[in-house]
């Protein structure tokens, strides 16, 4: 097992989003904006990194049977202390990113890095790959908002793309819109292996 | 069945170990927010009263209750003589939270402005009601409410002049509602 192997295969190869199909509730909730995509991004990965790090820590405590709610409850316990944190200490953060912490409860990026990898691997391994899997799905949710943020709101990052002419598509930035953008790039990807795999 | 003493048991230390690190971050924690809130909650009521900025901004209490405000007098003046509105929270049940509302209105009762001091409305759709477009320094949606009667509003869908945002009519509409509602009654107290 590779350091750098860790790391990668959450960022293309097992990206949460767009292959293993993880968190798509939160993706499409929170891609309408560059902004809002950076703000999660980070935010998961914190909590991803943190909760992997518990739970490998743990795991040869938590008897197998029951070791669903014991993660459920360090998730939700981690997710709650970095709310109370970031609004005590950091309130400007807290403002811009705290309507994303409750919806880290619920993403299943988390749990599913926790059940699939924390708890068969070493502390340090399960840090590497709570790193990748935040940092591919951060990339995931700025390529779909980028597409959407400029088709749908004419502006990327807050900043205006197109002159005052473009008329945004509305449908962009509403969920359908997310459903597209998935789908092609998804479609996209697909091709791509396909075409790689017939070459070599 | 013989392991579910051992499990119950697992579940046990595991929750008290999360409601004992919770119950410590939060003691850490809960002053440290609410002077934070506090601060909000001030330089929101100068934000909605300017006028009051070398004044003071006194809360009036309920006569039955004295840990609840109903509303804030402002006054241009430090000695109390130059009376210039009144400011209010207002509380909404949005699409996913509650949204509250600093509501500041002169002595008749035309808002002066408002201040959303906190929502968690759904990212990228009702959270734009604190939007601030390129170019402006107000948020768009609050400042329209500038300068309007605040017991007569009501959304562009359900008649008004509110221009509501794209994709978050609910968002606009409990905002907008919450705000005629609760001015209606505060000024009813401020008259009686």
């Amino acid at each position: 097992m590779k350091v750098t192997q860790e790391l990668f295969k959450g960022i293309y190869s097992s990206n949460p989003v767009f292959r293993l199909m993880l968190g798509l509730c939160p993706t499409l909730a929170v891609t309408s904006s560059v902004n809002n995509a950076i703000g999660m991004g980070g935010a998961a990965t914190f909590v991803l990194i943190s909760s992997n790090f518990v739970v490998s820590l743990i795991r040869k405590f938590v008897p197998s049977k029951i070791r669903i709610p014991v993660y459920i409850t360090v998730i939700a316990t981690f997710v709650t202390i970095v709310d109370l944190i970031m609004a005590g200490f950091f309130p400007d953060l807290h403002k811009s990113l705290g309507i994303f912490i409750p919806l880290i409860v619920v993403n299943c990026i988390i749990l599913g890095r926790a059940e699939a990898f924390a708890s068969k691997n070493n502390v340090f391994f399960s840090l590497i790959d709570g790193l990748g899997m935040g940092i591919g799905f951060t990339l995931a949710l700025i390529t779909i908002s980028t597409f959407r943020e400029i088709l749908g709101n004419g502006t990327w990052l807050g900043m205006p793309v197109f002159g005052s002419s473009f008329k945004p598509a509305l449908l962009m930035i509403l969920n359908p819109g997310a459903f597209f953008t998935i789908g092609f790039i998804i479609a996209f990807l697909n091709w791509l292996d396909r075409k790689t795999s017939v070459s070599s | 069945m013989k392991d579910i003493p051992k499990f119950a048991l697992t579940l046990l230390i595991v929750t008290i170990i999360a409601s004992g690190s919770l119950a410590w971050v939060n003691k850490i924690t809960k002053p440290k927010i609410f002077a934070i809130q506090s601060r909000d909650l001030n330089n929101g009521l100068l934000n909605v009263l300017p006028a009051a900025k070398n004044g003071v901004i006194v809360p009036v209490k309920s006569p039955s209750d004295p840990d609840n405000i109903l509303y804030y007098e402002g006054f241009a003046d430090k000695d109390k003589t130059k009376l210039i509105g009144y400011a209010y929270l207002v509380p909404a049940s949005g699409y996913s939270s509650i949204i509250r509302t600093l509501v500041g209105i002169d002595t008749v009762g035309n808002i002066i402005s408002i201040q959303i001091l906190s929502q968690q409305e759904t990212p990228g759709l009702g959270t734009k009601c604190q939007e601030i477009r390129s170019g402006e320094s107000k948020p768009w949606f609050q400042h329209q409410f500038a300068g309007k009667m605040a017991t007569n509003l009501a959304v562009d869908k359900d008649g008004g002049d509110i221009v509501s945002l794209t994709g978050a009519t609910i968002t606009s509409r409990a905002i907008t509602n919450a705000i005629a509602d609760s001015s209606k009654s505060i000024l009813g107290l401020i008259n009686k």
